[in-house]
C-alpha cells in the first residue's frame, strides 16, 4: 500500500484511509433522507444554542442539560440504526452493553477520582496558593463569545493532552486501550482505561469566571458537535462545519489502523486547533484499531497501563543489565 | 463457562433447536455452519454428530460474539433434520452481575458522603465564631450584567447572587443517583440480551443452514474494502 502524501507525511501506507473530502461517501436515498441527514447537525446545534440562550433562569440548569444530553444520545442510537455509515460498525447487544459499562465507569469511578484529584481541586489549590481570584476577563462579553471561549479553551487543553498521549509513553499507556476500539458508536468515546478518561477531562477553564448561562451554551456546543466524533451515521456534513468542527470522518482517520493517520486530528470539538498546529487530515477510514483490529476486552483495558508499563520496564531493565530477553516485546509503541 | 448449575445456569446458558429445511447429514450441516467458526480466536472440533466450539475475545461483528462456547448437535427424526444448540455466554453472566458492581459504587459514595458530612460538621462548628463573614462575601458579589448585545437580543438577565438560594436540599459530595440508574439499566440490558441474543443466534443458524447467501455469515468476515482506499487527491 503506497499511501497518500499529506504535508510531510504519508497517510494510508499501513492500512486503507480515504484522504480528501471529494472522495468521501454521501448519504444515499430519497430526497427526505438526503434533506434530513444534510441539515440535522446544523439544525440541532442552532436549536440548542437558541434554547439555552433564551431559556428562563429556572430552566437553565445543569440537570436539564444532562436530560437533554441523554435524550439526544437515544435519538442518535436510532439514527445509527436507520442510516449507518458502515455495516461493519453496526452496534450489537454485546458492544452496547460493553459501551454502557464504560459510560458507567465515567459516571461513577472517574467522577469519584475527579472529586478529589480533578481540575477543580487542583485549580482551587493553585488559586489559594497564590491568593488569586478567578480571572473575570470574559464576564462582560456577549454570551455566545463567552461560550465559544469556554469551549475553545477546554478543547485547547484537550488537544494538547491528547497529543501528549500520543507522544509520551507513560501517557500513551493510559490512552492505548481506547485505540483498540474497532468500530465507532456514540458511546465509544467512553471506552478506555479510567485513568485516561480522568486525564482527558482535565481543563484550565476553572481559572476563569464566566456567566452560568455561558457554561450551558458551551455544553450545548460540545454536545452538538463532539458527540459526532464517535458515531456510526452517514451525514452530508456542511463544508463550513467540517472546516471548523471535528467530525466522525476526522476521528475515524485518528482511529484507523494506519499508524501515521492516528497521529492526526487530536481535538475533541474544534478541528481548527489541528489545522492551526498542522495535525489535521481530512478524510475517513473504516478499518479501525490496533494489532490488525484485535478487540481489547474489559479486563485487559483496566490493567493495560500497568501490565504494559511493567513489561516495558522489565525489558528496559534487562537491556540495561544485559540479561537475555525472556520474550519479544509487544509491538506498537506510541512514538 | 462449563459450570453446570441446574436452573441457575440459565442466566448465562441458552439452548434451542432449529429445524433444517432439507434433510442434511451432520457433516453437511456443519459444512454450512463452517464460516461462523472461521474467525480469529475460534477453536472447534467435530465428533460424529456434535460440534463443540470456543471463542476467545471474538471480534465485535462476530455472529457468535455473545455465546463464546457451546455444543451443536445434528440429528434426524422421521426424515426431518434438526440442529440442537447448547451455548453459554460470559457476556450475559457479567451483564447479570454488573448491577452489583454499580450498587457497590453507590455504597462507596454513601460512605464517602457520610464521612464528608461529619468532617463538614466539625469544620462548621469551628467556623461558627466567624459567622457572618460569608454573608459579607455574598453581599460583595455584584450582580453580573449582560452585554448590551444580549440585552438587545432578549436573553434573560442573570440571577442576583445576593438572593438566598433554597438550602433545603443537601448536596451530595459524590452523587449516588447515577450508580443506581446504571444498576437498573444493566438489569434491563441483561433482560433484553437474554431474550434477544438466543433469538438472533437461532436466526443466524437457520440462515446459514438454509444455504442462503446470508448477511450473518457474510458480515462476519467483513470485507471492508469499498471506499476505504487512500485516494490520490488531497483535500
Amino acid at each position: 500500500m503506497s499511501g497518500v502524501q499529506v504535508g510531510k507525511r504519508i497517510i494510508g501506507a499501513d492500512a486503507p484511509v480515504t484522504v480528501g473530502w471529494e472522495n468521501i461517501g454521501r448519504v444515499e436515498g430519497g430526497p427526505f433522507k438526503q434533506f434530513f441527514f444534510t441539515y440535522f447537525q446544523p439544525a440541532v446545534l442552532f436549536g440548542l444554542i437558541a434554547f439555552w440562550y433564551y431559556a428562563p433562569n429556572e430552566w437553565a440548569l445543569a440537570s436539564i442539560g444532562i436530560a437533554i444530553g441523554l435524550g439526544f444520545k437515544v435519538l442518535l442510537l436510532g439514527l445509527e440504526w436507520v442510516n449507518p455509515r458502515y455495516r461493519s460498525w453496526q452496534l450489537t447487544w454485546k458492544e452496547f452493553a460493553t459501551d454502557v459499562f464504560y459510560v458507567g465507569m465515567g459516571y461513577t469511578l472517574v467522577r469519584m477520582m475527579g472529586t478529589y484529584l480533578g481540575d477543580d481541586v487542583m485549580i482551587e489549590a493553585v488559586r489559594n496558593a497564590f491568593d488569586w481570584d478567578k480571572f473575570s476577563w470574559f464576564t462582560g462579553l456577549p454570551l455566545l463569545v463567552q461560550a465559544i471561549a469556554i469551549s475553545m479553551i477546554f478543547d485547547f487543553g484537550q488537544y494538547w493532552m491528547h497529543r501528549g498521549m500520543h507522544n509520551w509513553y507513560p501517557l500513551w499507556l493510559t490512552h492505548a486501550p481506547h485505540h483498540y476500539i474497532t468500530q465507532l458508536n456514540i458511546n465509544k468515546g467512553a471506552v478506555g482505561n479510567p485513568i485516561e478518561l480522568f486525564l482527558i477531562g482535565l481543563g484550565v477553564g476553572g481559572f476563569f469566571d464566566f456567566l452560568p448561562r455561558a457554561f450551558l451554551l458551551a455544553g450545548a456546543i460540545g454536545m452538538a458537535v463532539a458527540t459526532y466524533q464517535h458515531i456510526n451515521v452517514r451525514f452530508n456534513t456542511p463544508r463550513w462545519w467540517r472546516y471548523i468542527f471535528n467530525t466522525v470522518e476526522h476521528h475515524s482517520v485518528h482511529h484507523s489502523q494506519d499508524y501515521e493517520a492516528t497521529r492526526s486530528n487530536y481535538s475533541g470539538t474544534w478541528i481548527i486547533w489541528d489545522r492551526i498546529f498542522g495535525t489535521c487530515v481530512d478524510g475517513e477510514a473504516e478499518l479501525l484499531g490496533m494489532e490488525g483490529g484485535r478487540r481489547m476486552d474489559i479486563r485487559e483495558t483496566m490493567v493495560f497501563p500497568f501490565t504494559e508499563g511493567y513489561n516495558t520496564f522489565r525489558t528496559w531493565l534487562r537491556r540495561r543489565l544485559q540479561l537475555p530477553e525472556a520474550a519479544p516485546h509487544q509491538p506498537e509503541p506510541a512514538e | 463457562m462449563n459450570l453446570q448449575l441446574p436452573y441457575v445456569d440459565r442466566i448465562w446458558r441458552a439452548k434451542g433447536e432449529v429445524i433444517i429445511d432439507e434433510p442434511l447429514a451432520a457433516e453437511d450441516a456443519f459444512a454450512r455452519l463452517d464460516p461462523l467458526f472461521q474467525t480469529p480466536g475460534t477453536s472447534y472440533a467435530v465428533a460424529g454428530d456434535t460440534l463443540t466450539y470456543s471463542k476467545k475475545n471474538p471480534a465485535a461483528q462476530d455472529k457468535l460474539a455473545t455465546f463464546t462456547s457451546g455444543a451443536l448437535t445434528v440429528d434426524q427424526k422421521s426424515g426431518v433434520s434438526r440442529l440442537s444448540f447448547h451455548v453459554s455466554s460470559t457476556a450475559l453472566l457479567l451483564c447479570f452481575l454488573a448491577p452489583l458492581l454499580f450498587l457497590g459504587f453507590a455504597q462507596i459514595a454513601h460512605a464517602v458522603n457520610a464521612w464528608e458530612a461529619s468532617t463538614a460538621e466539625v469544620a462548621a462548628k469551628e467556623k461558627s465564631a466567624e459567622e457572618g463573614k460569608d454573608e459579607d462575601k455574598d453581599k460583595s458579589k455584584a450582580k453580573a450584567e449582560l452585554h448590551w448585545i444580549d440585552k438587545l437580543l432578549g436573553a434573560p438577565e442573570p440571577d442576583d447572587p445576593t438572593k438566598k438560594k433554597d438550602k433545603g436540599e443537601k448536596k451530595e459530595k459524590i452523587r449516588t443517583t447515577p450508580a443506581y440508574v446504571l444498576a437498573g439499566l444493566f438489569f434491563v440490558i441483561y433482560l433484553v440480551g437474554r431474550v434477544l441474543e438466543p433469538w438472533l443466534l437461532k436466526r443466524t443458524f437457520r440462515a446459514a443452514l438454509s444455504g442462503r447467501p446470508d448477511e450473518s455469515v457474510a458480515s462476519t468476515d467483513a470485507p471492508r474494502s469499498a471506499g476505504a482506499q487512500a485516494q490520490p487527491d488531497i483535500g
